[in-house]
């Protein structure tokens, strides 16, 4: 779910936390506030959505170009705790919403999950509710599973999707999500947890 | 921003949990205002609710070593593995992707084909629940 990436990162320090950075010696927790200001829940295309700063490799500069407001650009060298899961990986969240396309599912921390319906548990229809119910034959008996709001499921994870920002938006639609997981719980120990 | 290297390696749930909980991260969402943003917060009450928080970096070094002799699974199979030590069979199926198709093929040549999967999933799944033990399944028996 989470791995390291390395990136190199010009750095505008504005003067007013330079100055007390400097004078206490720790610049580098000042560039490591920054850093945080610049990647911290934000999504990097293609690699994911920054969970924390790992470590400061290393720095250089503070060099001060004309017209920058007296800003001093470090060259930063850090390690980033991306979140992305890769395609295969099996993750449990809990189930935050339903319509008729299928399930959003949520990590508290990342809600852009869906499982379309074509890649639920089948056979499975929508009820009154509005709720998703697995029906489980065996043995000519039928059993309803719901899928309820609230409940953990486990979902294997199908593709990671990032859409390229759009340039207008229409007052209706959706709020833009720049990172969509895909996930599917049609195999052996998918789906809620509680079943298996 | 100049992206160096893409993947310098990955990171368990724990390894995240454990650097989150050095800078200072708890359980208590007012608790770690100050020391870590509350985004990182959310990550850690993921990870708290997650069989990441009963883990610990000699568990799983010592998974990883004794994993190592069932050469069916892959390194991310590994990895899936550790972070959700699954406890029944069904849930070790789905982190293995299209076990029984690989393991199958592997001992063709032998007769008791489906003994030695069975035998082998059983052996991964033993070696799971000994390492990681599920304290929720405690729980459970003590309430009933």
């Amino acid at each position: 779910m989470f791995y390291l990436s390395q990136v190199e990162q010009n750095l505008k320090m504005p003067p007013h936390l330079l100055k007390p950075s400097l004078l206490d010696g720790e610049l580098e927790k000042g560039i490591r506030g920054e850093l945080e200001k610049r990647f911290l829940d934000k999504v990097i295309t293609n690699l994911g959505l920054c969970i924390s700063v790992y470590d400061i490799q290393s720095f250089e500069g503070g060099f001060i170009f004309p017209g920058d407001d007296g800003c001093a650009t470090y060259k930063v060298r850090c390690r980033l705790v991306m979140f992305q899961p890769f395609v295969g990986e099996v993750i449990v969240g809990k189930i935050e919403s339903c319509d008729e396309f299928g399930l959003q599912v949520s990590l508290g921390f990342f809600s852009d999950i869906r499982i379309p319906e074509r890649f639920m548990v089948q056979p499975c229809h929508r009820g009154e509710d509005g709720i998703w119910v697995w029906q489980f034959k065996v043995d000519n008996e039928e059993f309803q599973y719901s899928l309820d709001i609230d409940e953990e499921i486990r979902f294997r994870v199908a593709s990671v999707k990032y859409p390229p920002t759009p340039v207008e938006q229409s007052e209706n639609s959706e709020p833009f999500s720049p990172m969509e997981i895909t996930g599917y719980i049609n195999g052996d120990g998918l789906g809620l947890v509680s079943w298996w | 921003m100049k992206i160096e290297k893409a993947n310098v390696g990955n990171l368990t749930n724990f390894e995240v949990f454990d650097f989150l909980r050095t800078r200072g991260a708890t359980s208590d969402p007012m608790g770690c205002i100050g020391s870590v943003s509350p985004s990182e917060c959310k990550v850690f009450e993921y990870l708290s609710g997650s069989p990441a928080c009963m883990q610990t970096r000699e568990s799983v070094n010592e998974f990883l070593i004794k994993a190592d002799k069932f050469k069916f699974i892959t390194s991310f199979e590994k990895l899936n593995i550790v972070n959700s030590t699954p406890t029944v069979m069904p849930a070790l199926y789905a982190t293995i992707k299209d076990c029984d198709k690989r393991i199958a093929k592997e001992e063709e040549q032998i007769a008791k084909e489906n003994q030695l999967e069975e035998d082998q999933l059983q052996e991964l799944l033993e070696l799971v629940k000994e390492i990681f033990p599920q304290p929720a399944e405690e729980q459970e028996e003590l309430s009933q």
